[in-house]
């Protein structure tokens, strides 16, 4: 989305939002949220009249490494967050671009790379402070792992492009470090990682690309040790990168149009065959990445995706998001209860909301 | 709406045509309306409240309930959803005017599919069932409420229910992928059930914990997960319950994370021993620890949990020798509710939720509590994620008793509130904490949950009275989301 010329507002405090919000709906004056700015063409094109940025709401806001927990103003950035937590042995494990904000990544709530192993991002998700569309302060879920007091609003908000609310705070569920870190690239592709998911337990990742197939491993040095043993008796030339990035290719991501991908896990072989183009997936999860050079390769993938019942949105580029929603008067009517006014990018959101 | 204690006053049958109707929809032997066979159905779990329905109705099917629904939508019925009534919150306490709508009929296991490693199941299902029919596969349901022989899938979906294990594999949104529910107006929808990350809000993330408030859940895709290579149950006594909290902490800023650790004090082993046996070792409180993984990781992982419960003062720690010995230890735990009746006639559960480091301060707040009101609190809970059930003990036939048990639990929740703690960890709000939640959750915040409810069940229909507060329920008191009635009539908004 080109923001060029837009208006910016950069509140440094709830209240601040509050009464941009207020004033926004009043004046029907059309908004869109924006943290580092790296998910931008996530959502179908919508014509907005204001940025709101929430750059300065980057303030720690509690952190108590016992409680495995950080609470963080939306506009903190991955980065920040990282080396908050690295001293203390801790991670949110989402693997973001540096300048990604906690805030954009819970809105956009992403595929994340290691999610076999540490689980989908909305499930560390464990409170949001948020302004409603039409400027209510609302605080939702709780500071504690298990809770199941009031609706999992939380979870309503994760994904929601910031069509519902203007995500201002978060308390996140953080993991310890591992000690041992380690990336296996083998040849074999396919039949490769699901070898490698039928034989090695708890591997954290098993993403493949074209021939290529990476295995993830994360724990402690001795598992670690005696899941490569495993992952060798069905890769015996495997290669062994200690401490290795992961993944170790992205060629998706080369391309002009990027699409996210997610499937039934046992249908992402299927797309990936027929993919025709530079894909990558995560075995087990059923999410992936899919590089295309316009329109019509998006449209073809899209149709193949979607007629196996999963959805194709773009994360760089032109496309939208596509698919059908479930349920459309629910969503009408949600989106009506959080954005009365329908200031916050209209249109951005799946079926057009 | 409801009762507590007392006579349970009987409910206005339904106009003739509507039990026509429901009849013809699932076959007259299906649709109780006598009043013998109705007292059934007057409470959960929390049995101190009760409410006479004005029909139970058993669909057989997604269709027959869908149908069921729409019947009653046609009337302005409310209805409310009952899987096996073993909540503990009156969440399935019938709406005494309204209808409840049992899924017990609908216990079929539809499909096992381990290529995608799930289990489609109908919502009347026993949790228990669910990973009994992939056992032999080498799969199981991780979520594990102690009432799992009973409770069913449909009731754990609408709770989000947790179990001992689920400190380490999560509760059960984790472990839902798909649901087909029936809305309030009787019309089916499919939330998820495929991919991962569908087309859409959340809505199924907003379902899972629902408490049957959004619509009948008819079908459910579960995530199912391999068995683990090994387990190694083990417990410690300590002279103190605070340094068996202690030795929580310490385990988990280790780096370990087992699978479940449960805490019993005092009160609760005096139970447990005289119900079951499990031959605990003796001290004021046992921890009981289960760690699983690779063979040799859990072995080590077991050495240093005992690391952990001797530096934090252990008096004794055992490593269960065999299956046998694991279920026994297991055994004291699950019976642990069950066991209370052994010591006290009645007994209140509660469910509150505090930060980990915060065990110690609230365990004396619940101390002080107890000598002040004269009352006995046994505590079971799961230590690992801060989840408590103080367990106030009373004797309901003697006069006042009832209400100071109610006193002392509403006061331990305030304890864990203002800790930063949260009312319920897995138990639900219901019936029985409704009039708490303005002390978790304000106005606003409040008003942005029923505007979610509404987006559902716009006419309120579907187990009304539970999970939000109102005015009728809780009385004038402040802090209660109140909807404005030109709000209520779409015409205006407020601040
Ligand atoms: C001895 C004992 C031990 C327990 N231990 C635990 C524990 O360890 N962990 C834990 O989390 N809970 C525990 N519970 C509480 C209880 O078992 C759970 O809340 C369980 O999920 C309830 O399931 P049920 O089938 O009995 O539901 P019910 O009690 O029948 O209903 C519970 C709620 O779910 C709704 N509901 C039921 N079916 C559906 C459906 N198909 N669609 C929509 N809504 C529906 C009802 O309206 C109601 O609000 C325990 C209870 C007992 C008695």
């Amino acid at each position: 989305m080109d923001l060029t010329g837009l208006p910016t507002v950069t509140p440094t405090d709830r209240e601040a939002v509050v009464r941009c919000l207020r004033e926004a709906s009043a004046a029907h004056t059309r908004v869109l949220v924006v943290g580092g700015a790296t998910q931008l063409d996530r959502g179908n094109p919508a014509a907005v009249d204001l940025v709101l940025s929430t750059r300065a709401l980057d303030r720690v806001v509690a952190y108590e490494p016992a409680e495995m927990i950080a609470v963080v103003e939306a506009g903190c950035t991955a980065a920040a967050l990282r080396d908050l937590l690295r001293p203390h042995g801790q991670e949110w494990p989402v693997d973001a671009d540096d300048d990604a904000t906690v805030g954009g990544l819970i809105a956009t709530g992403a595929a994340v790379p290691r999610q076999l192993g540490v689980g989908p991002l909305r499930d560390s998700v464990l409170e949001l402070e948020c302004v409603s569309g039409d400027g209510r302060a609302i605080h939702t879920g709780g500071r504690t792992v298990k809770n199941v007091s009031g609706y999992g609003l939380p979870r309503l908000l994760v994904g929601s492009l910031g069509t519902l609310a203007v995500i201002v705070q978060a308390a996140v569920k953080l993991r310890p470090l591992a000690g041992a870190r380690r990336t296996l690239v083998a040849a074999g592709g396919l039949p490769v990682a699901l070898g490698w998911l039928r034989s090695v337990p708890l591997a954290t990742a098993i993403l493949v690309h074209g021939d290529t197939a990476e295995l993830r491993l994360e724990g402690w040095a001795d598992d670690v040790a005696a899941q490569t043993a495993w992952a060798r008796a069905c890769a015996p030339d495997a290669h062994v990168g200690d401490d290795a990035p992961f993944p170790q290719a992205a060629p998706w991501s080369h391309h002009p149009v990027v699409a996210e991908m997610s499937v039934a896990p046992s249908r992402l072989g299927a797309v990936l065959a027929t993919a025709g183009c530079d894909a990558g997936g995560l075995v087990g999860v059923g999410a992936g990445w899919a590089g295309l050079e316009g329109a019509a390769a998006l449209d073809r993938l899209r149709r193949r995706v979607e007629s196996l019942g999963g959805a194709l949105p773009v994360v760089r580029g032109p496309g939208g998001l596509g698919g059908t929603l479930p349920a459309p008067a629910i969503h009408r009517r949600i989106k009506a209860a959080f954005d009365p006014a329908g200031i916050l990018a209209p249109g951005r959101f799946w079926g057009g909301l | 709406m409801g009762s507590r204690g007392g006579a349970v006053a009987p409910a206005v049958a339904l106009p003739r045509d509507v039990a026509a109707a429901l009849a013809a929809a699932v076959g007259s032997a299906w649709l109780l309306t006598d009043p013998t066979a109705l007292h059934a159905y007057a409470c959960d779990g929390l049995t101190g409240w009760r409410a006479l329905p004005r029909a139970v109705v058993l669909p057989a099917s997604t269709d027959e309930t869908a149908a069921v629904v729409t019947i009653l939508a046609a009337h302005g019925i409310p209805f409310v959803a009952r899987g096996a009534g073993t909540g503990l919150s009156g969440g399935a306490l019938p709406v005494a005017e309204g209808v409840v709508i049992g899924l017990a009929r609908m216990r079929a296991i539809l499909r096992v599919d381990l290529d995608d490693e799930r289990v489609t199941a109908q919502p009347g299902v026993t949790n228990l069932a669910v990973s009994e029919a992939v056992a032999a596969l080498g799969y199981r349901y991780a979520p594990d409420p102690s009432s799992r022989q009973v409770c069913t899938i449909g009731g754990n979906v609408a709770e989000n229910s947790g179990g001992a294990h689920c400190l380490k594999l999560g509760f059960t949104t984790h472990h839902v992928v798909g649901a087909t529910l029936v809305l309030a107006d009787g019309q089916v929808v499919e939330l998820g059930g495929t991919a991962l990350d569908p087309a859409g809000y959340d809505l199924l993330g907003a379902v899972v914990g629902s408490e049957g408030t959004l619509g009948i859940v008819t079908e459910v895709v579960l995530r199912v997960i391999p068995l683990p290579p090994a387990v190694r149950t083990l417990v410690a006594a300590f002279e103190a319950i605070d340094a068996a909290g202690e030795a929580v902490s310490a385990i988990i800023a280790e780096g370990v994370t087992p699978a479940a650790m449960e805490l019993m004090d005092r009160t609760a082993l005096s139970a447990v021993e005289a119900a079951v046996h499990p031959g605990y070792p003796s001290g004021a409180a046992v921890l009981l620890v289960e760690v699983e993984g690779p063979d040799r990781r859990c072995a080590e992982e077991a050495e240093q949990v005992i690391a952990c419960c001797r530096a934090a003062g252990a008096t004794a720690c055992r490593i269960a020798a065999g299956e046998g010995e694991a279920a026994r230890y297991w055994r004291g735990r699950r019976a642990a509710f069950a066991a209370m009746g052994r010591i006290s006639p009645h007994y209140y559960v509660q469910d509150g939720v505090i930060p980990r480091t915060r065990l110690a301060e609230v365990l004396q707040a619940i101390r002080r509590l107890e000598e002040e009101h004269g009352l006995r609190v046994a505590n079971v809970f799961h230590a690992g994620d801060g989840n408590l059930h103080p367990l106030v003990c009373f004797d309901g036939t003697r006069p006042g008793e009832a209400e100071r048990a109610e006193e002392v639990a509403t006061r331990i929740l305030d304890a864990c509130l203002a800790v930063g703690g949260s009312l319920t960890g897995e138990h639900g709000i219901g019936r029985d904490k409704v009039c708490q939640v303005p002390k978790q959750f304000t106005v606003a915040d409040q008003m942005a949950m029923h505007r979610l409810r509404t987006a559902f069940d716009p006419a309120g229909l579907c187990n009304p009275g539970k999970l939000l507060p109102t005015p009728r329920l809780c009385g004038e008191a402040p802090g209660i989301y109140r909807p404005h009635p030109t709000e209520l009539r779409g015409v205006a908004d407020r601040w």
